[in-house]
Parts: C-alpha cells; structure tokens; sequence
C-alpha cells in the first residue's frame, strides 16, 4: 500500500471520523434540542437534512448488529414476545434491540418522527409502525407505488409522491415550528447530486480489468451515501475515494485478487455476517463479486433544477420498486458494462421486497445472457439460516461449471 | 335449518368455477378475476365484464412454489396455484392490486406466467392518513377504467356505472340486513353459511346474487329473533377465513360471530358508495371509509381500535384472530395487538391458518379451549 498524500487522511480513517461525528451528533440531540427522525436508506433524506432534523436509519444500525453477531440473540428476545422468525432480520434485530438495550455504538436516540419509504419495501412500514407505537411518535408513509411502464401511471405517480413530499414538509414544519428554507433544499441536493454521481463513479470503477475494488468495499463504503447524503462531508468522502483508488489501484494496474478470472453478479444483500469469508472463498477460485443492483440504489442522478420533481423520481424508481423486466435491463447493463461472466442469486429470507421476484428474474438472466446462476437460499442477517457446508460445496460446483464451460 | 337459497349460494361458495362456466357461455361475457382486496368490481360490471374474485384453492401447492418462494403468504401462493394449475381456462382477464411486496410481485410473475389478453395492476395507496392518497387512488381508478374500456372496445358512460353502484349497493345493504339478524340471533343463520353469502356475491353474478337474497332476506326475518341461542359472541379478525371449515367448528360449538374485519367479510360489504356526482369518485370515497386493513396504513392504532370497538358495539365475548401463515402484515401487527387485548381486558385468541392446512381436529380442539376458558370452565 501507498502512503497517502501527506495532510490528507486516508479515506478509511475519514470514515471513522465521520461516522463518529454523526452518531455523537445523533447522541446529543435531544439535549440540544434538536430533532431525531427515523428514516429509511431509500427516502427523501435531503428534507430533513434541509430542516436540520437529524436522520437516523435503524437498518444501519441493525447491520452493525449483524455484523458483530448480536443477531441471533436479540431476535430470541423477541421472538419470546411472539414475534416469528420469518420477519426481517434488520427488524428483528432492531426491536430485539429495543427490548435488550444492547447495541454495538452504545444505542440510538429515540425518534420524534419516524419516515417509511415502501419504494425500497413494505416491512419497513410495519417495522416503524411498531416504533410509531412504542415512542408515541407520528409515522409518515412515503407511499411509492410500483413505477410500472406506463407513461400515464408514471405521471401519476409523481404527481402523487410530489404531493407527499409537501405533504412531508408540511409535517417536519409541524414538527419543528421552523419554517422550511426551500434554498437550503437546493443547496442540499446539490450536496446529494455530487456524492451519488462520485458514489456511483466509485462503484463503476470495477469494471475495469483487473478490478481494483469488489462488492465487498462496496458495501463497507456505501454507509456513508446511506447516512451523510446531502452534505459536503459525503462530497469530499467519495471524491477521496474515488482519488485514491485511481491512484494506487487503478494506475498500478491492482485488482482485488490476482489472476482474476470471474467477474461476478451478486443479486440480493448480502450476506451480512459472512461477507469477508465469502470474499476469501470466492478468491481462492480466482473469482471476485464486482456489483449487484442493491449496491447502486444510492447512484441516484438529482436534476437540481427541479428539487420537488426530482426527489420524486430518483426515489420512486428504485430497483426494488420497478417492474421486473427492468429490474432486469437494469441488471444486464451492469453485466455489459463491468463484463461480467457469472452471476450468484441469493434467495433471502429477510428482504421479500428483493427476493420473491427472483425465480422470474434468474428466468430472464439466463435467458438474455446465458450465464449460468448459483442459487442459493439463506438470511442476510440470521446464521440460524445459514448453511456453511451447504453453500461451499455449491460454490464449488459452480465453478467447476463455469470452468467446463471455459467461460 | 336447510334453506334452499342458503344451500345453493353455499354451494356456488365452495364451486363456483362451474356456475362461472356456465355464465360466461350463456351470457357471451368475459371473465374479470381479481385478487383481495378492494378493486371496485362495479366498475368491471359496468363495462360489460363478469369481475369475479380470486379466493385461492385449498388444494394442493404444485407449481406455484418455483415461481414464489415458500415464505409468501398461504393466500398469495394458493390464488397463483388456481389459475396456474386449477382453473388454467376460465379468466379473461385479472385485474391485480397491490398492497404490499409480496402482492407487487406477485402481479410481475402472474403478468407473466399466465397468458390473457388483458392484465392490469391496481395500485392502491398503501396510506389513507393524508389528502395525496385521494387523489391517488381517484388517477388510478380512471386510469383502471381507461384500460377496461380499451380492452371492451367501448366507453363506460356515467350512467352504466350509476346503475352497477346502485345494484352492488343494494347487494351490500341487504348481506348487512341479514348480518343484523344474526347478530340478534345465531339460530337463524349459521356463521358458515352467513359468511358463505358474502363469498358467492364475490363469485356470482350480483344480478343473481341480489335477487335470492332478496327473496331470502324476508324468510329469514320471519323467523327473529327466537333467543334460544345463548352461546359466546365472538368477532373473528383477519383477512380471509380459510380453511371453512373455521367457521363450521365456530357453528358446532355455538358461537355466533358478531363482528369481523375480514376482506372476505365486513370490508367486502360495509359501507355504500354515494349515487351523487361524479361516479368514479364516489368509488373512491367508499374506499376511505372502510374499516382498517393491516396493509394500509392510517394514523393512530387502527387495527386494535377497531377490533375493541367491533367487541363492545356487538356484545361480543372474545376475539379469533385468523392469522394466515405467512401473512407478514400480520406478523408484525399480532404481539402488540395481544398485549393490547390483555390491557383491554378482551380476550383473543390467535390460529394460525393456511389455505393448505388439514389439521381440522387441533383447530376445532384449540378454538373449544379457548371458548371454555371464557365460559371459565
């Protein structure tokens, strides 16, 4: 590795910062009267960033959960109160949270609003329901219906999710007594336009040969497009990425592994709790995951020139809340652009909003490029789910596939 | 008591694939399915279509688990089985809505799967708590009738609409007479049966429907209330009562339902919709009346308040919840809504239940236990 510029922190090291700053930030709030609201990754964050109330997303918070194994604990805890195992493990993690009180950053602020965008799922709305009950706090659904391919329903579509949105202002204004400052909105958009096209050019750089990052940086470096979108800070986090990874990757001709040799579709989340062994595994066959769809759902492209119109549609048209078939031209795109020539579709439990489309979509891939799938069913968050044996050996098998087929 | 318009609308409840045959070839009328819940059948019935609900099959999944996976819910996967496996030929046409993840993609797959010359999505608004979902749903329900127009090649005037309102408001009207007489009264008509009637309007022509019941209705009336029946009073909440045989085990044991908050139920039939202005947004208001469904959400704590005010309105003695494996709505409603019942002092009962499910003997076992434990024997 490279040392980096001197006076400029290494990107990791910003992260850290960062995320201490907004979780320290999140903690004093209420004792600087300052106003938390839950939200979810996908939704309209810019307008609470505008208002200066201070978003908080549970899923992110439940990753961590995850990822520091807490899971299978704090969901028990609830399952006790008769909540089943079939429910979202994000969910499950946080409301076991929220019955135990153990959380690896020492807990969150409660919300004095809460925010449920069903463009990137329906569970959410029920989870914050059940948050919206135990705090006493006003729910606002951002309701997104499926952006079909209907010219006509999409102009009604957006007329409506416009009128959430001022809907949504109306209620923040409620909220804080503050009147909203619509050039402030501008100003944070812009702030969102540039981190999501730098997160996107971040994300775009595994399609170069050998790739100098895979899914896996993906995943640890979209936090902050997640939690710090619409601010400077998440401007200047990616354009240091991005920086950097030219520098001392992409100019030096480093990929993730050497000898790469499959380039490969991820479909789905992750697996949360088993992302680095996966990596490793995956490595061990000459085989790197560049991308999945999920990754991209924060490359959103804001035209600051309409910040109504264009909140409405970025957050309408999520992968997750579009038709299949374009879900799926979406996909190809990605398959086309990075070269890709394998492609792993994991059925999850947890997400039904990602995963019960998913037999029609394999259908589709199949079809359109004729690579073989590796599919596999499992949880992103709960290892009860979770079969070790079983998912080696079909990775096994699947590459000795793809080796026969001398993709 | 074995009436014959009972027996025969009950009859067309548990088959009505056949008399559904039989309709279209006599009649020369396309066949509208749609799935649960809310799409305004009066508007198929004004374009000239028979819209017939889709209710699922309790026979078993064959095909369906390779296009939906196994943790979508028993209503869901059971109403793909139908129409792939069971009845491959009677629909024309759906008409699906939305209200969820697992009924969004369910109309990809079904979009995709089943070959029709006419498919449509309808796409409810998923709040009714603010102003923008009005002038949602009003845009999608033209936009519905814009797409059944094309596909019969003609216009629905005003006046074709005013008249189905009018018959289905009829329709309505008398399933909810009828229900009061049964809340009087068990003895005169039995649950099964009862939710039976509300379930073939689902399937029958409303023509045909709205005349036997209009013959019934006064034979019925002649025989309130006799006050024999003293058993418990329950509400049974949900979406769908399935298996039947629920409701039959409810009839065995001699507990009347009083209430419900079931799409198969009172959300089917409560609430008219105005025969004043435009015909469109009269539909569209009626679905801002209804009561709450766990899907759609609206402020406060919708589901438990109705439920408690659907107990003390009709004197009932305690709750059955049906909850639909995998109904994950449901799921997320059920452990606050049981404490919410504790704290009330109401009692509830939750089964787990499914289109598939065969253990008749545990239901009818548990749904005894918990009546005994209200009788406090």
């Amino acid at each position: 590795m490279n040392e980096s510029t001197p006076g400029k922190p290494r990107v990791k090291e910003l992260m850290k910062k960062l995320t201490q700053d907004y979780y320290g930030d999140a903690a004093r709030a209420h004792n600087e009267d300052r106003f938390v609201a839950y939200t979810t990754a996908v939704s309209p964050v810019e307008l609470f960033v505008a208002h200066d109330v201070i978003p908080i997303y549970p899923e992110n918070h439940s990753v961590m959960c995850i990822t520091k194994r807490m899971t299978t604990r704090l969901s028990t805890a609830i399952e006790k109160k008769g909540y089943t195992t079939h429910l979202c493990a994000y969910a499950r993690s946080d409301l076991g949270y929220r019955e135990l009180g153990e959380s690896p950053i020492g807990g969150l602020p409660d919300p004095d609003f809460l925010l449920a965008c069903n463009a990137q799922c329906f569970t959410l709305t029920k989870w914050f329901e059940v948050l919206s009950r135990r705090y006493g706090a006003p729910l606002f659904v951002f309701d997104t219906p499926q952006y079909i391919r209907n010219k006509k329903a999409r102009r009604n579509i957006i007329r409506y999710v416009e009128a959430e949105i001022y809907e949504l202002i109306t209620a923040l204004e409620n909220l804080t007594g503050k009147k909203f400052d619509y050039d402030r909105l501008r100003e944070v958009l812009i702030y969102s336009r540039d981190a999501c096209r730098l997160y996107k050019e971040f994300l775009d750089l595994a399609a170069h040969k050998p790739s100098p990052v895979n899914i896996f940086d993906a995943l640890i470096h979209m936090a902050i497009i997640v939690y710090l979108r619409g601010t400077p800070q998440a401007v200047q986090y990616y354009q240091g990425l991005v920086d950097e990874i030219r520098r001392e990757k992409v100019a030096q001709g480093i990929g993730v592994i050497p000898n790469e040799r499959f380039r490969l579709y991820w479909e789905n989340l992750p697996v949360w709790f088993k992302f680095r062994e996966h990596a490793n595994l995956l490595a061990s066959y000459g085989a790197v995951i560049l991308t999945s769809l999920y990754v991209h759902s924060w490359s959103y492209d804001f035209d600051v020139s309409d910040p109504i119109r264009t909140l409405a549609e970025n957050y309408t048209s999520v992968f997750s809340n579009v038709e299949l078939e374009e879900r799926a031209e979406r996909a190809l795109d990605l398959f086309q652009r990075y070269d890709l020539n394998g492609n792993i579709m994991f059925l999850n439990r947890s997400c039904k909003a990602v995963t019960f489309g998913e037999h029609e979509l394999r259908e589709i891939l199949t079809q359109r490029t004729g690579i073989p799938v590796l599919l596999f069913e499992s949880d992103m968050g709960d290892p009860r789910f979770y079969s070790e044996v079983q998912v080696k050996t079909r990775l096994e098998a699947y590459f000795e596939t793809l080796e026969r087929l001398n993709v | 008591m074995e009436n014959r318009i009972v027996r025969e609308l009950s009859d067309i409840a548990n088959n009505p694939y056949e008399m559904a045959r039989r309709q279209r070839a006599a009649s020369g009328q396309k066949i509208i399915g749609s799935t649960l819940a809310d799409v305004p059948e009066e508007l198929i019935h004004a374009a000239g279509l028979l819209p017939f609900t889709i209710l699922g099959t309790n026979r078993p999944i064959r095909r369906a688990s390779a296009l939906l996976p196994d943790n979508a819910c028993s209503l869901s996967r059971s109403d793909l089985e139908l129409v792939l496996t069971y009845e491959t030929d009677l629909f024309d046409g759906f008409v699906l809505p939305q209200v969820d993840d697992t009924t969004q993609h369910l109309s990809d797959i079904w979009r995709r799967k089943i070959p029709t010359s006419f498919f449509e999505c309808y796409l409810i608004p998923r709040q009714v708590d603010r102003p923008s979902a009005r002038q949602w749903l009003l845009d999608e329900t033209n936009r519905l009738k814009a797409s059944l127009e094309k596909f019969t090649d003609r216009k629905i005037s005003n006046d074709e609409l005013h008249k189905s309102i009018v018959l289905y408001n009829d329709n309505r009207r008398l399933l909810r007479k009828i229900y009061d007489l049964k809340r009087q009264d068990g003895d005169i008509i039995g649950n099964r049966a009862f939710f039976e009637l509300i379930k073939s309007s689902m399937f029958l022509p409303e023509e045909t429907h709205t005349r036997e019941l209009r013959h019934l209705l006064p034979q019925l009336e002649k025989k309130a209330p006799s006050g024999a029946n003293k058993g418990l009073r329950f509400v049974v909440a949900g979406i769908v009562w399935e298996p039947p045989a629920v409701m039959t085990i409810l009839d065995e044991l001699k507990i009347n339902v009083v209430g419900d908050d079931l799409c198969t139920g009172t959300r089917h039939i409560a609430n008219d919709v105005s025969t004043d202005g435009d015909p469109v947004a009269a539909l569209v208001e009626r679905h801002f009346k209804k009561g709450p469904f766990s899907p759609i959400h609206n402020r406060g704590n919708r589901i438990q308040e109705n439920l408690v005010d659907l107990v003390r309105r009709y004197g009932a003695d305690g709750i059955l919840y049906l909850h639909l494996k995998f109904f994950e709505s449901q799921d997320y409603d059920l452990p606050d809504l049981k404490q919410g019942m504790g704290e009330e002092g109401i009692p509830m009962y939750v089964l787990d239940t499914e289109y598939q499910t065969t253990h008749l003997a545990q239901v009818k076992t548990r749904v005894q236990a918990f009546a005994e434990s209200i009788r406090g024997e």
